[in-house]
């Protein structure tokens, strides 16, 4: 087959290697990205399952219904009930009110329960995973009710009626998260266990829930159950999906993803311009080709078949090595994230390699097919004359082509229209401006670099002289740095933002419900250890008794917790930092409601489900005394932070007065976790909050993720520098050409390498400046739209832009010109 | 076989029009040998390509096998042109990234012909290179270029062959083999020979002579009309 007899000469030639490794570099960014994201997104489902220890939860205050049951068995559907409950426990002349949790054996549906037979194990040798809970007359239990009550792994302890053998150490169970209603030390025991201990009498406060999960491969059944489910559900009974289960692993994961599909795009767009660059060169390589074949009578339609044949080759050829690569790279990727990728990756489907494959024909078509567009109509009077031009595409045309394609490939594949948007508009504003700017600069310089020395006059001379290839050269250039830079930025700020979870004394652990009386002594137990608090909060604790002048309607108080339980209320002159204000207006000093009641600003989301809104009362019981306190604000809180979140905040001076108890949050390094037991044994009522199972998960996920942001970053690089390859090795035939003449009639190495360093460095450094024109308001859109950050201006892209990109290109022109004067001219112009 | 008249050919310059060709009248029949001579400037090489059809003259027409070709449009030209038209160009224009076999089987592969490369070894040793048939154009001297395409342009077995000074950058010697081949190949095959030459032997060699002076035709090709 000719055509493929033409690429493969053209291979050896080496006039193919930038297009190939353009197209190999597309298609193997979009292939890894798409195959990592497709895995680890089936990966991550069967993760936050694991959060919840089921598929799907539902939560009721009142018993689960039989009924649910039974039509969960008939839908092959696997369930396990739990009831979570705080109970008395006692041995000797201990006691201790702790947190039960009565499971039933299938539980857990997803995740594994941990356990272990010595308190307190850290060592992973000691601890044990198990797919199953206590058995009846068991009880599993939190290491610090060891010591709580003094007894030992095989004792048994009373609780309500029962006495139950300790026989295992509970170390996590997978549905505890971030479990802020514990009060005591953590109890497991059989739901068989449950009517013999009589601990749950009516009026008791229990936790219900039921999880479900789906059986392998019955996916459809599992769906019906829910949907029936879900009309079956009362004003008692809430869905909890995975995705809340964990919602800070969740943004970081999200953020994370959305950070690996920008770099992908990036990838992409990067690709697309070197292959648009090497494609244009490759064209203009097979000019005198083309007007020989047309020389000898060939048609131009047997021409365009013979390119066309020649793409769909190089394009097959590219995209399966490009396959390759990806899925290489992607595994490399996903060894380096391996630790928090839990179980077995799930394999990817096809779809992902589809898309790259796609990817791959679909750059061609839309980069190279245009640059050869023309070939077919070439004249033959090319061979006699040398200054027959070409009737290459329209560049409009061609320009509008490219970025069609960048906008289908962009959209196509994050799916995401504030993605494409900020890079197709980044890019586009780049482009643009380095046509028009460029234009005008390039003239400045010829005309102004008279005043220069000679090599100033000559190079500048030379760009306005080439302007066509130079200011091609300049998009490209521009292009690259501005998508360069974007990524830099954003993976900065992505990762400036997590650094506070990876600083190692973040607060791991609250402390809250500290009574006045306590708070020296549990300030020098604290201080005993060294340890820093992060600073004492005070709070009181109230109920709502009325909405708006009401009683909230039982109705009401099925649905909502907070009608039903005791609420912290605390206070403050500033907003705490991750608040933001919603409605209305954050206290002023001295400024007080017309009504003169005390002021309160409630979190958003909560104000909606209490139907409040500002200028609505609510009353408030602290302590056996009311008052009535008028909505000022709603604030939305930061969930990503670790830091105490109020639902209601007043100003000073309305709560001071009431009983008052105090939190702080604290750093505790794994080797004093048993402070928390001398603490908890001295001061039974203080409740400990303990994150730093969590913490240690969110930090082991966040600094693989930025390793892996990392990686994506480093290749990403390389597709910029294979732009500006692509670009600098655009002009370098003729520019060898000139310097080797040049250096016939003796100039000087200086001379023909200044030149080239001034030509390129001015390129260099006015594509910078645009791409940094570009790259802010790219960068602006995506901080906006899809990192919910806040704008800010990088002035440093300003200078680092220009500085940079001369630097950069400048390198590369003069290295790629070296050749010039290293070799004798002679052999520099046989080799062009 | 080719028939010319009134061809005048002018170029606009910054510098106002240029007359390159000026009235040439001509007429070439099947199997003669024409050279075409005159001094470096005098439009030689623009003569050359609107016979060949490769360019257009401003006035005039040209015919090839009764056709005119200055009213086709460049597919219908090319298609006179397709399998039966041989060119060797005074810059050679032989393709840098293919060895000389592979240039001079180019044409041939393009053709679709099967043995492309035997053919080509066969020309390639007939002009004395049968030594150098994997080497690049760029390893080769101006005049092993020169006869890598003239190999080229013998390999199609054109019936008629267009070369600009085909002899120009070849000694003595090998000029004269060279030249050997030329007329062997309008002997045994009967092509047509239209060449531009400033060697008298050459010229002398050819049945008839057609001098230009600054684009005009000094007199009537002389020699033989058949
Ligand atoms: N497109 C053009 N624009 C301007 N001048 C042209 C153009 N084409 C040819 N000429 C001029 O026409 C004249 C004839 O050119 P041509 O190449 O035919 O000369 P030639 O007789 O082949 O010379 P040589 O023997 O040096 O090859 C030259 O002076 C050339 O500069
Ligand atoms: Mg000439």
């Amino acid at each position: 087959m000719l055509a493929l007899k033409m690429l493969l000469r053209s291979w050896r030639g080496r006039q193919l290697g930038l297009i190939f490794s353009s197209l190999v570099l597309a298609v193997a960014v979009v292939t890894s990205v798409a195959l990592l994201a497709e895995r680890v997104e089936l990966a991550l489902v069967k993760e936050s399952s694991s959060f919840l220890a089921a598929d799907l939860v539902v939560s009721s205050s009142v018993a689960i219904e039989s009924g649910w049951l039974e039509r969960a068995a008939e839908e092959g559907v696997r369930t396990a009930r739990t009831a979570s409950f705080a109970s008395m426990t006692y041995f000797g002349d201990e006691m201790h009110l702790a947190s039960l949790k009565a499971v039933e054996s299938s539980y857990p549906l997803r995740g594994a329960l941990k356990r272990s037979s010595v308190p307190f194990a850290i060592d992973d040798a000691d601890i044990e995973s198990v797919g199953s809970g206590p058995q009846p007359g068991e009880l599993w239990v939190d290491s610090r009710l060891l010591p709580l009550l003094n007894v030992e792994l095989g004792d048994a302890i009373d609780v309500g009626d029962g006495s139950f053998k300790v026989t295992q150490i509970l170390i996590e169970e997978p549905d505890s998260g971030s479990s802020f209603s514990a009060f005591g030390a953590r109890i497991l025991m059989n739901w068989q266990d449950l009517p013999a201990s009589g601990v749950i009498q009516p009026g008791s406060r229990v936790s219900y829930r039921l999880l479900i999960a789906a059986n392998e491969g019955q996916a459809d059944n599992f769906d019906t159950y829910v949907d029936w489910l879900k009309q079956q559900l009362d004003v008692h009974d809430r869905i909890i999906t995975p995705d809340e289960a964990q919602a800070s692993i969740a943004s970081t994961m999200d953020k994370g993803r959305r950070f690996l599909l920008l770099a992908g795009s990036i990838g992409v767009v990067l690709a697309g311009i070197a292959l648009a660059l090497a494609s244009h060169h490759f064209a203009n390589g097979q000019l005198l080709q083309v007007a020989l074949f047309k020389g000898w009578g060939i048609s131009a339609n047997a021409v365009r078949r013979l390119y066309i044949q020649q793409i769909i080759l190089l394009g097959i050829a590219g995209s399966a090595v490009g396959l390759l690569v990806g899925w290489g790279f992607h595994q490399l990727l996903i060894t380096t994230v391996r630790e928090w990728l839990p179980i077995a990756l799930p394999a990817a489907g096809l779809k992902p390699w589809i898309t790259g494959f796609a990817t791959g024909i679909l750059c061609l078509i839309g980069f190279t097919l245009p640059a050869l567009w023309h070939l077919p109509t070439q004249s033959p009077l090319a061979v006699l004359r040398r200054d027959i031009q070409s009737k290459s595409l329209n560049s409009l045309v061609r320009g509008s082509l490219g970025v069609l394609t960048v906008a289908v490939l962009l959209f196509w594949y994050s799916r995401n229209l504030y993605l494409s948007m900020a890079i197709l508009f980044g890019f586009a504003i780049t482009a643009a401006a380095s046509i028009a700017v460029g234009l005008v600069l390039l003239r400045l310089g010829k005309t102004y670099g008279h005043w220069m020395g000679s090599i100033w006059r000559l190079a500048l001379s030379n760009l306005w002289r080439r302007k066509k290839p130079s200011l091609i050269q300049m998009v490209g250039f521009s292009g690259a740095i501005a998508l360069l830079m974007i990524m830099v930025v954003v993976r900065t700020s992505l990762i400036d933002e997590w650094r506070w979870q990876l600083a190692d004394d973040a607060p791991n652990h609250f402390l809250v419900n500290v009574a006045a009386y306590e708070l020296d002594g549990v300030k020098s137990l604290v201080n005993e250890r060294e340890l820093e608090t992060a600073g004492w909060y005070s709070m009181v604790r109230g109920r709502i008794t009325h909405l708006n002048n009401q009683l909230p309607s039982q109705v009401a108080k099925d649905g909502h917790e907070s009608l039903r339980r005791e609420l912290n209320l605390s206070w403050t002159s500033d907003l705490p930092e991750g608040n933001m204000i919603v409605k209305g207006q954050w206290w002023q000093a001295n400024t007080a409601p017309a009504s003169g009641l005390a002021p309160v600003s409630l979190e958003d989301e909560l104000a909606g489900e209490l139907g409040l809104s500002l200028g609505d009362t609510v009353r408030f019981s602290v302590g056996g005394l009311s008052f009535d306190a008028e909505v000022t604000s709603t604030r939305s809180l930061n969930w990503e932070s670790m830091t105490p979140n109020f639902y209601f905040l007043f100003p000073e001076g309305y709560l001071e007065d009431y009983p008052r108890t105090h939190m702080t949050s604290l750093y505790i390094p794994g080797e004093e976790k048993l402070l928390v037991n001398d603490l908890l044994r001295k001061y039974p009522t203080v409740q400990v909050i303990e994150l730093d199972k969590i913490i240690d998960r969110i930090r082991t996920i966040v600094s693989q993720v930025t390793r892996g942001l990392e990686m994506m970053t480093l290749m990403i690089l390389g597709c910029g520098i294979l732009v500006m390859f692509a670009a600098v090795s655009l002009s370098m035939s003729e520019r060898l050409q000139e310097s080797a003449i040049l250096r016939t009639l003796g100039s000087s190495r200086g001379l023909i390498l200044g030149v080239q360093w001034v030509e390129f460095t001015t390129l260099g450094m006015m594509a910078g400046l645009l791409a940094a024109l570009g790259a802010e308001f790219a960068v602006a859109m995506l901080q906006r739209f899809m990192f919910s950050l806040p704008f800010s201006w990088h002035s440093w892209l300003w200078i680092a832009g220009p500085l940079g990109g001369g630097l950069l290109v400048g390198l590369l022109g003069v290295v790629y010109s070296r050749k010039a004067v290293t070799q004798p001219p002679l052999q520099v112009l046989n080799s062009l | 076989m080719i028939e010319v008249s009134n061809v005048s050919k002018q170029v606009v310059t910054s510098e106002g029009t240029l007359d390159i060709l000026d009235g040439i009248n001509l007429s070439v029949e099947a199997g003669e040998t024409l050279a075409i001579i005159g001094s470096s400037g005098s439009g030689k090489s623009t003569l050359l390509g609107i016979l060949a059809g490769l360019d257009l003259p401003t006035s005039g027409t040209v015919c090839i096998d009764g056709q005119d070709i200055t009213a086709m449009d460049e597919e219908g030209r090319a298609g006179v042109r397709a399998g039966h038209v041989g060119f060797v160009f005074q810059s050679f224009h032989l393709l840098p990234g293919l060895t000389a076999l592979e240039n001079v089987a180019l044409p041939l592969e393009l053709q679709g012909i099967d043995d492309a490369l035997q053919t080509a070894k066969h020309y390639l040793e007939r002009v004395g290179l049968g030594q150098r048939v994997s080497h690049y154009p760029r390893q080769l001297s101006g005049g092993e270029q020169q006869r890598v395409a003239l190999a080229r342009a013998f390999a199609c077995r054109p019936t008629l062959l267009f070369a600009d000074e085909p002899t120009g950058n070849l000694d003595t010697g090998t000029g004269k083999k060279i030249n050997d081949l030329l007329f062997e190949l309008n002997k045994e095959e009967g092509t047509t020979l239209i060449l531009v030459t400033h060697e008298k032997t050459l010229a002398a060699r050819c049945k008839r002579t057609l001098e230009l002076q600054a684009g005009r035709q000094l007199a009537e090709p002389t020699g033989i009309t058949a």
